[in-house]
């Protein structure tokens, strides 16, 4: 788990090192003004591609699950619970 | 309690809080990159009253209803207003914030681009608030 | 106690009951009739939008008091009664006690709501129901506002009173054979949000009592002429509001713990780890308030502090959302009307989560504040999560109540129709946010994607008036002329209707009180 957060860190620094190069060198002159534009809409279209990627494997999940464990799939089996009704 | 967590939903949770720190980390940088204000931007003073928008250049030129400014300068709103909270948005460039009785509350941007452009109130401000409007004017520099 | 329509009790003998039973059953009528109420006005309200100009509603004014009473209405005279109505039910029987805690109060706390709710309906207020100051203290029409403000105070008094039975039911009367942590998750759902109200619900009700002088020009609290501060209002407000969402949510997360598990004929994943996430839920959920302020004019630090507040709740909830699945996970599930509701509800609960993360980044709260995304954002929980859940609690629990079964086949097209009807009109309106289109207005100018968007909404909202009048009429007929339903296992599931903890009713076998 520690390792998996530790990636997690690991690549958003590598995703913000470039950005902060990019604000270090912003201009303050004409011309050169960053454009509130860009930055925001390009942050929530990263973030909507988080979002997308993982509602699709939620949905998908959630998908597939209803489908495959409902009680008229053919492959549907009892539960080890079912035998003594106790769940 | 049901005996020792499963590794699976151990990871899951890892996964979960790795991305919620790329939102936050993303987050962070954008709005600190947003929120650094041009040393020479010129001022703006945005009113907001019950219905409408007034503004102030530097020079004193008064406007209402209306904001002419010139594309590809950098620009400062002070905003407040007279009555009520309205809050001063033009969409179409992102800006938005609030507009409070008794404080001012600052945001910079820098018109890219020429046109027409609506500005709106966001905040319920009573019976006209679905009609707060004014226009943004953008004009090519000379 | 239960609805026996055939033979009814003498009404004043339901009306003036302490029991635990007769006093859920009319918690859930008053929060159902209140359902049909505010969905009625948000209906009006979506025919008015359908174009830009006027349409049905003849005045901006109005308009602003039906959205005003339309939130106010769901929120506090539906969704927070509905949950008082199965933890009345449950509660109990959940911690094999013979009765609320304080069964006196508990009825006390039921019949302030019916008065607080005609203070409200018969004022009308237009400030949103937010009522954020200064609009509400030097520009909201009185007694309209005045009445919202005493009825909202009644109704926060029958929240604390409310809450402080559950939790001194489930912390002191509980059997003590039955330790805290093998308590049923849905009991956790009750003793959670019931914390969680006594700690912020008095927050509000000060700020309540605040706005009054203000109105009453006594004191200038939010008032800058006279030295306040408007914005102080909204932290208060908000630090009630926020954990307020999660008091929403938490029962009809623990109306699917009970479902979930039972229809798929399998316990529930991991019972501690659904502790574990209500009373993380719970202690985090008090860190983020002021992430619906980030327009005000907050530094970027306090915005950022709020920031990783809201993100520290998300863990909890995608705990609860990884038990339901791994519950599915290897059941055998039968899929009835409760269940296709629960299921529906997770998913949407899902996708309202994720665009609240997005919402949560600060920088894109200067696209989506104030505007339809916000909307639909918090629809989705509102109704894709919470209605649903509480929709499919109530057919669960309608044989337990009335005896008899509600049609299945209606149940399940309520079902289709309500969340067709759901997607298209809450995930449109999030894109409608992200075009611009404010929230609050009464007419809009006619830019092309609005209207499209608009209309779908409309259309979408109307599918769901349709599946909300066929449940109407489903809950009505099955009530009086239903089949009798097997009263130990009315859904054929295999396993017991409450097990472990068998609940009789006039019902079952051997009738009477339990």
């Amino acid at each position: 788990m520690k390792a998996i957060i530790g990636i997690g860190l690991v690549l958003s620094l590598l995703i913000i090192l470039p950005s902060v190069q990019y604000v270090l060198a912003a201009g303050d002159e004409p011309g050169e003004y960053l454009d509130r534009r860009l930055e925001i809409w390009g942050l929530f279209y990263r973030l909507m591609i988080v979002a997308f990627t993982v509602g699709t494997v939620v949905s998908g999940m959630i998908v597939w699950l209803v489908l495959r464990f409902r009680e008229s799939n053919p492959k549907a089996t009892p539960t080890e619970y079912e035998a003594d009704g106790k769940w | 309690m049901s005996g020792h967590s499963s590794w699976p939903e151990w990871v899951y949770i890892g996964v979960v809080v790795a991305l919620l720190c790329y939102v936050g980390a993303e987050a962070w940088n954008v709005e600190r990159i947003v929120e650094h204000v041009p040393a020479d931007a010129e001022i703006i003073k945005v009113t907001g009253q019950q219905w409408l928008w007034t503004f102030e250049h530097e020079d004193g030129t008064k406007e209402i209803g209306e904001l002419h400014l010139e594309q590809g300068k950098a620009y400062k709103f002070e905003i407040t207003s007279k009555d009520v909270i309205h809050s001063f948005n033009i969409h179409d460039y992102v800006v938005l914030l609030d507009a409070v009785p008794g404080r001012v509350n600052t945001v910079w941007f820098s018109p890219g681009d020429a046109g027409e452009f609506p500005i709106q109130c966001r905040e319920y401000c009573g019976l006209i608030h679905y009609n707060m409007r004014a226009t943004l004017y953008v004009e090519n520099g000379a | 106690m239960v609805l026996e329509l055939h033979k009814p009790r003498p009404i004043w003998q339901i009306m003036f009951s302490t029991h635990h039973t007769d006093v859920g059953l009319l918690y859930l009528i008053t929060s159902l009739a209140f359902m049909f109420m505010g969905g009625a006005l948000a209906l009006i309200l979506r025919l008015e939008l359908f174009a830009p100009g006027t349409q049905v509603i003849a005045d901006s004014m109005t308009y602003n008091r039906i959205f005003t009473v339309h939130g106010t209405t769901l929120i506090f005279l539906f969704i927070l009664p509905s949950a008082s109505a199965f933890g009345n039910y449950l509660v109990p029987i959940m911690v094999r006690f013979k009765d609320m805690a304080y069964p006196k109060l508990n009825a006390v706390a039921f019949w302030m709501i019916p008065p607080a709710g005609a203070l409200i309906w018969l004022g009308f207020a237009d400030f949103t129901w937010y009522a954020y100051p200064t609009y509400s203290t030097i520009s909201a029409p009185g007694p309209a506002a005045d009445m919202w403000i005493f009825g909202l105070k009644i109704l926060g008094v029958s929240s604390i009173l409310g809450s402080i039975n559950f939790i001194v039911t489930i912390m002191k009367c509980k059997h003590p054979d039955l330790p805290l942590s093998k308590m049923p998750l849905l009991a956790w759902a009750y003793l959670t949000s019931s914390l969680i109200t006594v700690v912020a619900v008095p927050t509000f009700a000060a700020a309540l009592l605040m706005l009054l002088t203000d109105r009453l020009g006594a004191s200038g609290f939010f008032n800058p002429v006279m030295g306040g501060d408007p914005i102080a209002y909204q932290h208060l407000f908000w630090f009630t509001f926020h954990p307020e969402v999660y008091i929403l949510v938490i029962p009809a997360i623990g109306f699917m713990y009970e479902i979930f598990p039972r229809f798929s004929r399998k316990p529930i994943f991991s019972h501690g780890s659904g502790v574990t996430a209500f009373v993380l839920l719970a202690l985090v959920g008090f860190a983020s308030w002021a992430h619906h302020m980030y327009a005000t004019g907050m530094s970027f630090t306090e915005k950022t502090v709020f920031m990783v507040g809201t993100l520290a709740a998300v863990p909890a909830s995608a705990m609860h959302t990884f038990n339901f699945l791994a519950t599915m996970w290897g059941g055998r599930i039968k899929f009835a009307t409760p269940i296709m509701w629960a299921v529906g509800g997770i998913a949407l609960f899902f996708s309202a989560g994720a665009g609240g993360v997005v919402n949560s980044a600060m920088p894109l709260d200067f696209i989506t504040h104030d505007s339809y995304w916000v909307v639909g954002h918090f629809h989705l929980f509102v109704m894709g999560t919470i209605l649903f859940g509480t929709v499919a609690f109530v057919y669960y629990m309608f044989p337990y109540v009335t005896g008899r079964m509600y049609n299945e086949m209606w149940g399940k097209i309520h079902f289709i129709l309500a969340f067709v009807g759901t997607v298209m009109v809450f995930f449109t309106q999030h894109i409608l946010g992200l075009f611009g289109m404010p929230r609050r207005i009464y007419d809009y100018p006619p830019i092309p994607e609005w209207v499209q968007m608009n209309i779908i909404i409309t259309v979408g909202a109307m599918i769901i008036g349709i599946s909300m009048a066929i449940f109407l009429g489903n809950l009505i007929y099955s009530s009086a002329k239903g089949k009798p339903a097997n009263m130990d296992d009315p859904f054929g599931l295999g396993g017991k209707y409450y097990f472990p903890y068998q609940a009789k009713t006039p019902h079952t076998e051997g009738g009477g009180y339990h």
